[in-house]
């Protein structure tokens, strides 16, 4: 039976909205008559020292990050260049990516998205596609019964991996809205805010005790 | 002028090291006030998603690390020079884990740019960014593209713009030249 291997690059950690994605891709692997997935978590140093050698042995490997400043983790593009003596090696492996982001659409991730096919046509992979989901955060706050959708979605594209790339229709299933709708625009623009995004963050603030410095800015100049 | 350069060459003793040095020189001699911060010498503790320097301590990282330096930086300088060799297609990890800590000049709460959601700014002023790359002997022109690409994001969502990518091809004097005036 081929392998998987699940590599978490989510500077999170096991409590990842990444890790969270991933799983349910493994066990779509598995549904569709795959191996047991091994998973890292390229933030627990433990891990990080033995991902490149896990990379070598897998046939095949899913790398999921979120997008951080509009591209890869600082912790994933370390991984990434551990992975330099891999370049042309002849036998690696299969390769598929999973980005998700916290802005509500597609777009912001395209370009990693775009450098990750790079990536793997650079190390002489197969490129098995890359699954973009925006709206990431919002995993946190809900509970996972309400995102039943999104994970049966997680698990029909592990199951497609067993045998080909990913299926670009779920892709684009989960990816969603690629940008928002004139209507969306033009009411968010009115509204000078984005009322969904002020919620989540001020409850956040007077949480903390935070609110009264929401607008600091420890660098100005005086 | 002034004009920081970030650089996220990790090895001193490489000829693109001497190349970002001796770019800087030229800027300084033309009489713009030129500061070099090497990152491989500074704590950088890399982010870690906690939210932190955006509900916790607004506007700061809780780790409390060298990454302070690279924010000011971004918020009193005219120009910041974003330097770095390209390896695997991309600027170094080094570059990245700084870029990352970034986030705390701008707010969580979004608004809507270009038709886009985007971080609103904290700051009123915010410096032009450039990139100085020291392409690999694999180095290709889609590669530039697609780092010219992410950047540019990066930049747009901290309410700036890239205003130039340059290669290390080029004389560090016309360069130095190109950089000083484009700002």
């Amino acid at each position: 039976m081929s392998s998987l291997l699940l590599l978490n690059g989510s500077p999170r950690g096991t409590r990842s909205n990444s890790m969270k994605m991933l799983s349910r891709v493994g066990e779509g692997w598995v549904r569709g008559g795959g191996a047991e997935p091994e998973v890292l978590h390229l933030a627990l140093e433990r891990d990080r020292a033995r991902a490149a050698e896990a990379f070598g042995a897998a046939d095949t490997v899913v790398l999921g990050m979120p997008l951080y400043a509009d591209s890869m983790p600082g912790l994933v593009m370390g991984f990434i260049e551990t992975l330099a003596p891999f370049v042309g090696r002849g036998e690696n492996p299969r390769l598929g990516f999973l980005v998700q982001s916290g802005f509500p659409e597609a777009l912001h991730s395209r370009p990693l998205e775009r450098y990750l096919a790079k990536f793997a046509t650079r190390l002489g992979c197969e490129y098995a596609g890359t699954v973009v989901r925006p709206g990431g955060e919002v995993l946190q706050v809900m509970p996972d019964r309400a995102n039943k959708k999104l994970w049966e979605s997680l698990r029909s594209v592990g199951a497609s991996l067993v045998v080909g790339a990913f299926d670009p229709v779920v892709l684009s299933r989960i990816a969603g809205k690629e940008r928002l709708s004139p209507t969306m625009v033009r009411v968010m623009s009115l509204a000078e805010k984005a009322p969904v995004t002020e919620f989540y963050w001020n409850g956040l603030l007077k949480k903390n005790g935070a609110w009264d410095k929401r607008f600091d800015a420890p660098y100005a100049s005086a | 002028m002034k004009i920081t350069i970030l650089n996220g060459e990790p090895d001193s003793a490489s000829s693109f090291d001497a190349y970002v040095h001796e770019v800087a020189t030229r800027m300084a001699t033309s009489g713009h006030d030129v500061e070099t911060i090497e990152l491989r010498d500074l704590d950088i503790k890399g982010c870690s998603g906690c939210w932190g320097c955006w509900a916790k301590t607004p506007g700061e990282c809780v780790k409390r690390d060298d990454t302070e330096q690279t924010c000011r930086a971004i918020v009193d300088s005219d120009l910041v020079v974003l330097a770095s060799p390209m390896t695997m297609g991309f600027t170094s990890a080094l570059l990245k884990r700084m870029a990352d800590q970034m986030i705390p000049l701008v707010h969580p709460y979004g608004q809507i740019e270009g038709g886009e959601m985007h971080h609103r700014p904290r700051y009123e002023h915010y410096s032009l960014m450039g990139l100085l790359l020291g392409a690999g002997p694999d180095t290709d022109a889609e590669d530039i593209e697609i780092t010219q690409k992410m950047w540019s994001r990066t930049a747009r969502n901290l309410k700036t713009r890239l205003a130039f990518t340059s290669v290390s091809d080029r004389p560090a004097k016309e360069v130095a030249h190109e950089f000083a005036t484009v700002a």
